[in-house]
């Protein structure tokens, strides 16, 4: 039943109201989350699809979320033909079933056009046009969080011991987690019982399922006031204008193929200089992004998951675009991502991938990006820095008895030159993108046994350019714990930079050291276990600063005479 | 009107509004021309078109007013336009990057070619103090002369006009900062100083930098325009106190906006929402959304309860501001707001705006693409002869031009593209009301909208039919509401301080005895503003032992002198956690953040302006305007002729001089006699 396009009053009214919904989600998962990584780091995501798992809204949170939410929506399609019915709420987290990596739990909520039939459910009515879908289906509400654990063989969800996915965590494919509107408590149970804090896996669960049914009642309302043929036609309206946006600026790009290759260090394992290859045709207004010449898997958690990567490359291409192009599925249309099951951007069942949407995320974006450089060298930007995470757990000597954890945000790496100007200082990594907080170095000390020493911009860690790189940090950080500490690393980016484009330079490499009050300074690797600690050992943290755009040479002098005044370089 | 005058000043982006209270209870609007360079003239213009609307001399006028409060702009426009003083920060040797690390965050998530905002202090001037104290307050590290030597050198050679001293944990001891600033006085006297511990003495090195940078930045600009201000208007025969309505709302005298200068940046609005408190206050209801309605933005604003909300996350032009001041949201919506086709091929309204100049195109100063009031024009609701009470002629010609223009590109006739404008522009702002209340977990159907600014009487029936909210007030004195809000507000001075370190709550007599030392310092203060008995309101934040956000909680209901008062504070956060989030936990950890003073000293209040009574007003005229769909000749009402209880069906139109009101098909208004029309809106 085609429908014709809505007036462009109603198209923009509508368009408009289902931003609306998605941020207002949004705010009610920050206000209401439990856990710190949500409420403070607010690493989550939430979008609406309609009901052929089509990205119709986001709302700006985590880039590496938006493009992989749709495998979610389609994955609770798949596994529930027909049979979903009003008041259901489906939960998932497999990566190999619509999920990214196990620690971000995806909630999937239908909405259906009509009145609410609770006490008498639907029979599975089989959509004779397809065969799958229901058509009273209208949308999906999916909602994302990175929970701060997943269980597993290591507290907080990164273990870079692990060597397959079961190591990793709780393994969830598509549930229907309720149903009625009501969450069936048995399965709550069971999933809290696999994770190591109960209540804050509870809290969190609720807030997420809350916001999706928020989203509900907004879309309910919606489709009260314009009905769902308006809504349907509406949407592939919305859509095909960003398509249309999208193909407008590729449309500008010189036409080619193109190869950018970008390296992760190593696997933890004894794997080094993994390689993503990326060999990006354009053609016209159409993008191919073919990843087939990657590594093969590793044994180490730096494997992508398949939605994994097809995000990671819809961020990069986000990237390249103008921001205001709607981040939907129509803007996405003229990407074409390929890649070969067990190469180490799409892993085979079974292969350990916890750290894929840090790493090799950030790699994946970064040979897109200069793939296409050559294509579109205005828009192209410097490599953002690599994640190098630290968690330190032990006991402080003010509040005995009392084991903390505590993660590495501070110090944060720079974002990358373009040829709009120098890179941001200390906004994280691409996978990110300044969207990540980091905390009060007073309200640190106050409550964890550490003392900032230093916590300052990283002078020289910049990539040169003639738009150089931001800077990254550099953090001297005491630990003060009453007795013997443990911290884990996670991350990457110890030996290859953040990348120089065009003629620019490689932003510094990370370097954390550890400086023992007695014996002899040692860098960390990015993927330890057990690391020893005791009181008076320094963590010195120099991260690495973003990737510098054009030729040093081509560097005003102005600009290099304000480098040096501001004690920068 | 009889004197003695009160008088309120409020200074916007176009147009300085000056309103007058008389003893009797009359009050009279006087508008003059904003100037933008030195904004004490466009105020003692006012005043004398004010003076001119009483046939008084301005020297008589001043030398009869008792009270002048003013609201400025001078500290947010120094902001939004990156003019502020040139200035040095002084800080703990290895954290000179605070205020530009930003906590990490970026803004725009999808624009990685986004510039990087220019710090107020260049990193040159972000100049080490050696020296250290540890979370407890005990010093790691004594105050090192030699530091505090050079950086005084390097203030004198780059010539600042302020200097921000910013030391970590200062807020539990300020005696390195107070040593270093009073070095710096005694150096480079002249020189603005201001400290973190005075500014903000609470914990989180970000927001007190910040905010404190913020305070320098624009300390000296505020400063001078306020001295500058008060020496006009005592030459002017002004003798009685000028007043300023701070971002909280409440009003303090001339030297403590001065000092607290970063405390101005929300001095504009503030007014409206006082002036919705005494709306509130007055019989309009507890439960109010204010609505303000302005040319490039729509400020809006809860009071819930015969409250206004006060929060400490404020952003200007970028920068934190992280002192108390009320909950407003501005949205980038308002009469000059542009409609284009966006650069996805979607109509969009704002956020650009034609701003003052040119302006909307109907305006006839050279703007040529359709303004929200272009639109509103096409579609009949506004006169164009009688725009501003006959001081602007609006040119019709060039308003249906522009939006033409417009539809052609979109396949729409003029009038469809102009009921497409007003109909964008309403959803812009129904939604940004939305974000505002159910952000705070408010329903917005309870409440009532209260349009006032330029142009919100026209789309206020709209927003508020949108919002499923049942009633609409919009004052006779809506173009110049804020100047009367800065009248029925009161001498308010904040006081907090931070305690953090040991978990959980303290013991009683530390509590007591930290909530006493900060109510005697605010009282302090006050006695130096007014005679008489302050009121005190007592706050605090608290979260539960792992959270990372504090929750504000009032404790207004806490039975003060009766044993027990940390568990008094521990429910109370309880209850308002439940209430904000629904649920609590009443087994875990409460851990005290900062505790908060505010002493508040009331004004006289004002007498009500003489209930009118007269027979029921026939329509002036009618106008032809495009309502639901459809052309239709409408009744146009005086405002200022309605009498008390009189019904006005919709659709229809009320105007005065200075304010349409467009009412919907279904609305019903009626004249309030204590000074708004009522609109009870036709549910959507």
């Amino acid at each position: 039943m085609p429908n014709a396009t809505p007036d462009p009053v109603t198209l923009a009214v509508l368009e408009n109201r289902f931003r609306a919904v998605v941020e207002e989600m949004g705010e009610a998962l920050l206000r209401t989350a439990t856990s710190q990584i949500l409420n403070s780091s607010r690493d989550f995501s939430i979008a609406l699809c309609d009901a052929r798992a089509r990205l119709v809204a986001q709302a700006d949170h985590i880039p590496v979320h938006v493009g992989a939410m749709p495998f979610a929506a389609q994955a609770v399609l798949d596994a529930f033909p027909g049979q979903m019915r009003p008041g259901d709420t489906f939960l998932l987290n497999d990566p190999w079933h619509g999920g990214s990596h196990l620690p971000d739990l995806t909630i999937v909520l239908p909405v259906f056009d009509g009145p609410r039939r609770d006490s008498d459910p639907r029979p599975a009515a089989p959509d004779h046009r397809d065969g799958n879908v229901d058509p009273d289906l209208v949308f999906l509400c999916v909602v994302r969080a990175h929970q701060s654990d997943i269980g597993g063989a290591t507290h907080g969800g990164y273990n870079p011991s692990a060597t397959e996915i079961w190591q990793e965590g709780i393994r969830i494919p598509p549930i229907r987690l309720g149903e009625g509107d009501t969450l069936r408590e048995d399965l709550v149970a069971m999933l809290a019982l696999n994770t190591r804090i109960a209540r804050d896996f509870r809290g969190d669960l609720m807030a997420m399922w809350g916001a999706a049914r928020l989203g509900a009642k907004r879309l309910q309302a919606l489709l009260a006031s314009h009905g769902a043929a308006t809504l349907a036609a509406a949407t592939d309206a919305i859509l095909d204008l960003a398509e249309a946006h999208a193909r407008r600026i590729i449309g500008g790009w010189e036409d080619g193929t193109w190869q950018g290759v970008a390296l992760l260090d190593d696997d933890g394992h004894g794997a080094e200089d993994i390689a993503i290859r990326a060999t990006v045709t354009k053609r016209g207004d159409s993008l191919t992004v073919d990843l087939t010449d990657s590594d093969p898997q590793t044994l180490g958690f730096v494997n992508s998951s398949w939605p994994n990567t097809v995000s990671a490359v819809r961020m990069a291409l986000a990237y390249l675009l103008d921001p205001e192009v709607a981040k939907n599925d129509g803007a996405f249309r003229p990407l074409t991502v390929l890649a070969r099951e067990g190469t180490v951007v799409r892993a085979a069942p079974g292969a350990a991938v916890t750290l894929c949407t840090s790493h090799c995320s950030n790699e994946i974006v970064e040979a897109v990006v200069k793939a296409l450089a050559a294509a579109c060298p205005d828009r192209a930007m410097g490599g953002w820095g690599r994640r190098f995470r630290i968690a330190i757990q032990g006991e402080d000597p003010r509040r005995p008895g009392r084991r903390f954890v505590w993660h590495l945000f501070h110090a944060r790496p720079g974002g990358g030159g373009h040829a709009q100007g120098d890179g941001w200082s200390g906004v994280g990594e691409w996978h990110s993108a300044g969207g990540l907080k980091f905390g009060s170095v007073e309200m640190a000390e106050a409550r964890f046994p550490l003392f900032f020493r230093r916590h300052e911009f990283l002078p020289g860690s910049a990539g040169d350019g003639q738009f150089r790189g931001g800077l990254g940090g550099e953090l001297e950080l005491v630990v003060e714990t009453s007795g013997p500490a443990r911290a884990n690393t996670a991350g990457d980016g110890a030996r290859h930079g953040a990348a120089g484009m065009l003629g620019g330079q490689d932003g510094a490499p990370h370097r954390y050291t550890l400086i023992p009050r007695q014996g002899t300074p040692r860098d960390l690797r990015t993927k330890e276990t057990g690391v020893q600690l005791a009181p008076g050992d320094v963590i010195h943290v120099r991260s690495g600063g973003g990737g510098g755009w054009g030729d040093p040479a081509r560097r005003e002098p102005a600009a290099r005479a304000a480098d040096a005044a501001e004690g920068v370089v | 009107m009889r004197a003695p005058y009160r008088i309120g000043c409020d200074v916007g982006g176009t147009f300085t509004d000056v309103v007058c209270i008389g003893a009797d209870g009359e009050t009279l609007l006087a508008k003059a021309a904003t100037t933008p360079d030195d904004q004490s003239r466009g105020v003692l213009d006012g005043l004398g078109v004010l003076a001119g609307m009483l046939g008084l001399p301005l020297p008589d006028l001043l030398a009869a007013t008792e009270r002048l409060v003013h609201g400025t702009t001078v500290a947010t426009n120094a902001l939004l336009e990156r003019r502020t003083a040139r200035i040095g920060l002084l800080t703990t040797e290895g954290h000179r990057d605070v205020i530009e690390m930003r906590e990490g965050l970026k803004p725009e998530r999808y624009d990685l070619r986004l510039p990087p905002p220019a710090p107020l202090v260049p990193r040159r001037l972000r100049l080490p103090l050696r020296e250290r104290l540890r979370a407890d307050g005990a010093v790691a590290v004594a105050l090192d002369p030699a530091s505090l030597e050079a950086a005084i050198a390097a203030l004198r050679a780059e010539q600042v006009q302020g200097v921000a001293i910013c030391l970590l944990h200062a807020w539990r001891d300020p005696s390195h900062e107070q040593a270093a600033g009073a070095a710096i006085a005694a150096a480079l006297p002249g020189t603005y100083v201001t400290l973190s511990s005075d500014v903000l003495p609470q914990i989180k090195e970000f927001e007190r930098f910040s905010t404190t940078v913020v305070n320098a930045a624009v300390g000296p600009i505020v400063a001078g325009y306020l001295g500058r201000l008060e020496t006009r208007l005592a030459e002017a025969g002004l003798r009685a106190p000028l007043f300023v309505i701070l971002s909280h709302g409440g009003v303090a005298p001339v030297a403590e906006a001065a000092r607290l200068a970063a405390g101005t940046a929300l001095s504009g609005p503030a007014g409206g929402v006082a002036a919705g408190l005494a709306l509130a206050r007055a019989g309009l209801g507890a439960d109010l959304v204010t609505f303000d309605v302005g040319g490039t933005s729509t400020d809006v604003a809860l009071i819930s309860g015969g409250e206004a909300a006060l929060g400490r996350g404020r952003m200007v032009g970028g920068e934190r501001i992280a002192l108390e001041s009320l909950d407003i949201v501005t949205l980038g919506a308002g009469g000059g707001s542009l409609a284009h086709v966006g650069a996805g091929g979607m109509m969009r309204v704002g956020p650009r705006s034609a701003g003052a100049v040119p302006g909307p195109a109907c305006y006839g100063a050279g703007g040529t693409e359709p303004a929200v009031t272009d639109a509103n024009l096409v579609l009949g609701y506004l006169d164009p002869a009688r725009f501003l009470g006959g001081r602007r002629v609006l040119d019709l010609a060039a308003a249906e031009a522009a939006v033409a223009r417009l539809g052609a590109t979109l396949g729409l006739g003029m009038l469809a593209c102009a009921a497409g404008i007003h109909a964008l522009a309403n959803v812009a702002m129904a939604d940004g009301i939305r974000v505002a209340t159910v952000r705070r977990g408010v329903d917005p159907r309870g409440f009532c909208l209260l349009a006032f600014g330029g142009a919100a009487g026209l789309h206020a029936s709209a927003v508020a039919r949108d919002l499923g909210m049942r009633r609409v007030a919009v004052p006779l004195l809506a173009a110049g509401l804020s100047a009367w809000g800065m009248l029925q507000t009161d001498l308010r001075y904040e006081v907090a301080r931070s305690l953090v370190g040991a978990a959980g709550l303290p013991e009683e007599p530390a509590l007591r005895a930290l909530f006493a030392e900060l109510e005697a310092s605010a009282r302090a203060r006050m006695a130096e503003w007014m005679d008489g008995e302050p009121a005190i309101r007592r706050s605090a934040d608290l979260r539960y032992g792992e959270q990372v956000f504090e929750v504000g909680v009032p404790l207004d209901g806490v039975d003060w002198p009766a044993p027990g008062l940390p568990a008094a504070l521990a429910e109370a956060f309880h209850a308002r956690h439940e209430a904000l989030f629904t649920y609590a936990l009443r087994g875990e950890e409460v851990v005290l953040v900062t505790a908060r003073v505010a002493a508040i000293g009331r004004l006289p209040s004002l007498p009500a302006p003489a209930q009118v009574a007269g027979e029921p007003a026939a329509p002036v005229a009618t106008r032809r305007a495009f309502v639901a769909g459809a052309l239709r000749d409408l009744p146009v009402f005086a405002f200022t002729e309605l009498a008390p209880g009189q019904q006005v069906p919709g659709p229809a139109i009320v105007e005065s001089d200075t304010t349409t009101v467009l009412l919907l098909p279904g609305d019903v208004a009626h004249l309030d006699a204590r000074g708004w029309l009522e609109v009870a809106v036709e549910e959507g």
